[in-house]
């Protein structure tokens, strides 16, 4: 057997992922690891654009999406929660590890839309993975947008993830603001405590792109206080996740009305979903 | 057109045969279905087989690669692309459509399936134009030609003269393959067809997608989806159901990781990790299996990915009608 | 009394169980689309009752669709036959659906014809009794509120085993080889285990493709390994009703392989019928200290 490099995945199966590495793994919450991966050749495996996504699988036990949280000049990072088969496998392994990836897919934020404004991430829980690369982006160049806030909440401090980021590296960038809040107190915490929704109406930002992602519940009670406080359903943006096997648009689970998430998703404004069927 | 008598269908079959694998529909072992041409074997030309040809393209099973998963070593290998040239020999219009279809999902230009394709391009289709019309048959009303095959898929036609078979090739392909016979066709112009029967069951389709556009939540998706089965039948036996599943086969450290069909009716299908499950019932699946039909495939290609076969309204086992649905949607638009 | 009295009646009986707020919603059979079809249907209204209809065709068992308002508090009156009232005493027995919940009119049944030589035939032709009826010994409901008509006499006292034998006959590879053909037409869309009564595991082994029990790989040694895996798994409970091989798209023989099973529990452990009463317990439920055990 012989092993499929990048450039096979062109000519080869759509399918057909290539071989990747683990090269680093770093627990984020009680249930949630961040998997750095490099192709075999010590390369980043593919370059994706914020809010893309990627396929990752151990062949015996199998395959599944997953958004890319970040990536380096040779490597994409997934942060992983364990929630099933695949994911508690992968919750096993360790650096070294090597393993399929293909990708990337779905249509990423839209960087142009977003270029010269104000922006405004809100996630609760694994939800920052997605909105991450997106941060990430616009701290890079930081200069091409305007101010910068995170609105991040877990159930408690444990599942906090990426917390270097959130404590550490992002309050150090010039003109952007953090603010985390955990569902229940906590001996040892001092920060905010309560639900996400109500801490938006709390902090009532101005209206700016808003950058949406987690559990529905959230999204189900943040949407509506956006709405009051006078968000564009065009500047309300979140990342859908349905179950999805191909990636490209074919194997037919991940349909919503006519758009598939794989293809036309993961990204979509308010607007946008609006005018699709809610069955998601 | 090239005539053929059709006491030599045997014999013509035969020597196409001896330059690659003809599939032919036939009855195996009580089912009937496309299946590799043998000598004397009794074809099914009237009607078509219960399984339609899409698996010839996009097998119940097929493997996509091999892998090795050996500690933390994987190995990754692509499958051969099957490269012997095959004949497909009398496909009905509509399950020629059923092809079209198949085509604009795994040729999209975004991402071809190379599995598929290559199968595409090593097969001749003879489609053979209706000779008989069932009474499930609505094919006219999904856009469906009768007469004519969607040359977008079919290389020859074949007309059914009573005693004889007409061969009209219509392209290149289909050209090479008849003239491997020659010797048994004779040429003749101004051949007389016999006339299409006509559809017994006609639906009013014009503006139906628009139309379906706003049923979403209307109260006909209540009234006859408590009696599906949530069995696979439908989507198993219509030309154009395309939804696949992927999984493995492990023997030890080798495994292969296979394709197989999947059905938008199981409830496996859109559960997600976790438990969340977007479609939970009969009739979330079974609206978004016509909506996919009839209106979100129509958005993205201009054409249903229904092609009125009539297989899902004779074989389903609770006899849910699509024709019937459109007829009802369509009736109340006229109210 | 003939089938049209027999409609009539039906009308008449879910209108007024409707009217009188006995029962919120009536389950029995409409006229499909073609002459050979009918069709389960849920009425609400009561004058929706005109659409009930009893002819030839009317071979879906309705008791299984009673699993889906489990969780209803609604009292249901559906219409049985013989073969779907031993369908809803072996749910009974199962203690998956409440009698109080129910009201069953029992329709003592003719037999049904048969709609696959039906599909080449006119309207009006003579037509012979499904292969499942012809055999048929329990046409009168066993359990019921109310009977629409008198009862009729059983077409056949003792089970006809003959086309088991004919298989039993067969060498260990000429019957492999049967099952196998029969099996390779399989397209595993498991129409057969949806529509069995004795089938009714909230979550079924071959929808946990993770398990790693079974593939979704379809080639004859896991069609076979679905085969018997649901043939074996409801021996004792199988009530003859023919369902699986009604519905089967590939026209498996798949009573053959049910009656098989009904032959050696017979054999094993006495006759037994399943769903006759919700009395003791199926053979293979429960355990006897003589029950024979030839591997131990």
């Amino acid at each position: 057997m012989t092993k499929a490099t990048a450039q096979d995945v062109l000519r080869i199966n759509c399918l057909t992922p290539t071989v990747g590495v683990i090269t680093a793994i770093r627990e984020e919450s009680s249930d949630v690891k961040t998997f750095r991966i490099s192709s075999l050749d010590g390369l980043k495996p593919f370059t994706p654009n914020p809010g893309q996504l990627g396929m990752l699988s151990l062949p015996a036990i199998g395959e599944a999406m997953f958004s890319i949280t970040a990536q380096e000049e040779n490597s994409i990072d997934m942060a992983i929660k364990a929630t099933g088969h695949l994911t508690d496998a992968l919750h096993q392994l360790e650096e070294g590890q090597q393993v399929g990836v293909r990708g990337p897919y779905g249509n990423g934020f839209p960087l142009e839309y977003c270029q010269g404004k104000d922006m405004l991430f809100i996630a609760g829980g694994i939800g920052l993975a997605p909105v991450r690369s997106m941060i990430d982006y616009c701290v890079k160049y930081r200069e091409n947008f305007g101010t910068l806030t995170v609105i991040y909440g877990a159930r408690s401090k444990e599942d906090l993830c990426f917390k270097e980021d959130l404590f550490e590296h992002w309050p150090q960038v010039k003109n952007m603001n953090v603010y985390v809040t955990i569902d229940r107190p906590q001996e040892d915490w001092k920060g905010h405590v309560g639900f996400v929704p109500d801490y938006i109406k709390e902090l009532a930002p101005t209206p700016k792109v808003a950058i949406i992602c987690g559990p529905p519940v959230m999204i189900k009670f943040s949407l509506p206080a956006l709405s009051a406080l006078g968000f564009s359903d065009q500047d309300i943006i979140t990342t859908l996740e349905m179950r999805m096997k191909c990636g490209v648009g074919k194997c037919g689970r991940c349909n919503i009305g006519s758009c598939y998430v794989c293809l036309d998703g993961p990204v979509f404004t308010q607007e946008q979903l609006k005018k699709l069927p809610a069955e998601y | 057109m090239q005539i053929l008598e059709k006491s030599k269908l045997d014999d013509f079959l035969q020597m196409l045969a001896k330059h690659q694998p003809v599939i032919v529909p036939t009855d195996v072992d009580g089912l009937s279905q496309y299946a590799p041409y043998q000598a004397q074997m009794t074809l099914l030309l009237d009607g078509k087989p219960t399984v339609s040809p899409k698996g010839i393209f996009l097998p119940q099973t097929e493997a996509i690669y091999r892998f090795k998963a050996q500690g933390k070593n994987l190995l990754i290998a692509e499958m051969e692309n099957q490269q012997t040239p095959q004949v497909l020999f009398f496909v009905r219009h509509c399950d020629v459509q059923g092809i079209v279809c198949l085509d604009k999902v795994f040729m999209s230009p975004e991402y071809t399936d190379q599995q598929y394709a290559k199968k595409r391009e090593i097969t001749t289709i003879f489609a053979l134009r209706c000779n008989g019309s069932k009474e499930s048959c609505f094919c006219t009303s999904m856009g469906v030609d009768p007469e004519k095959a969607n040359p977008a898929a079919a290389d020859v036609e074949v007309y059914d003269l009573g005693d004889q078979f007409a061969f009209e090739a219509l392209n290149e392909r289909g050209e090479k393959v008849l003239s491997q016979a020659a010797e048994l066709l004779s040429n003749q112009d101004n051949v007389i067809l016999p006339p299409v029967p006509e559809r017994k069951l006609q639906l009013k389709t014009e503006g139906l997608p628009e139309k379906l556009s706003t049923t979403f939540d209307a109260p006909i998706w209540n009234d006859f989806m408590f009696k599906c089965l949530g069995c696979g039948t439908c989507t198993y036996l219509c030309p154009t159901c395309h939804c696949f599943d992927i999984n493995n086969k492990l023997r030890g450290e080798d495994g292969l990781k296979l394709r197989t069909w999947d059905s938008c009716m199981f409830d496996e299908y859109t559960l997600m990790a976790g438990g969340h499950q977007p479609r939970t019932g009969k009739k979330e699946r079974i609206r978004n299996r016509f909506l996919h039909k009839l209106q979100y495939f129509y958005e993205k290609h201009q054409m249903f990915l229904c092609v009125g076969c009539g297989r899902c309204l004779t074989k389903c086992p609770m006899n849910i009608d699509i024709s019937k649905f459109v007829q009802q949607v369509m009736k109340e638009e006229s109210r | 009394m003939n089938q049209e009295a027999i409609q009539t009646k039906m009308r008449q009986r879910a209108k007024e169980l409707l009217n009188s707020g006995a029962v919120t919603m009536v389950l029995g059979w409409e006229a499909g689309t073609f002459w050979y079809q009918s069709t389960p249907i849920l009425i609400r209204q009561a004058e929706d009752a005109d659409k009930l209809v009893w002819n030839d065709f009317c071979q879906n068992n309705l008791s299984k669709y009673l699993l889906d308002f489990r969780f209803t508090n609604e009292k249901i009156a559906l219409f049985l036959k013989g073969c779907d009232s031993r369908a809803f005493n072996r749910l009974l027995q199962d203690k998956q659906i409440e009698r109080e919940k129910t009201y069953i009119i029992g329709i003592p049944c003719e037999g049904m014809k048969d709609h696959r030589l039906a599909q080449s035939k006119n309207e009006g032709d003579d037509l012979p009794l499904a292969k499942i009826c012809q055999s048929c010994r329990y046409p009168n409901p066993v359990i019921y509120d109310e009977l629409l008509t008198e009862e009729v006499t059983p077409r056949q006292k003792i089970v006809d085993f003959s086309d088991v034998e004919a298989i039993e006959q067969m060498s260990a590879d000429e019957r492999y080889e049967f099952w196998q053909k029969e099996h390779t037409k399989c397209i595993r869309c498991y129409a057969c285990r949806n529509v069995c009564p004795a089938c009714n595991c909230r979550k079924c082994i071959f929808d946990q493709a993770t398990s790693g029990w079974n593939s979704k790989d379809v080639n004859a040694s896991e069609n076979q390994f679905y085969a018997m895996t649901r043939a074996i798994h409801i021996a004792g409970r199988c009530i003859e009703c023919g369902q699986c091989e009604y519905v089967c798209p590939a026209n498996i023989p798949i009573m053959l392989m049910n009656k098989k099973l009904i032959k050696d529990i017979d054999l094993l452990f006495g006759d037994y019928d399943a769903g006759l009463s919700i009395e003791g317990q199926p053979p293979l439920g429960h355990f006897e200290k003589d029950d024979p055990e030839e591997f131990m």
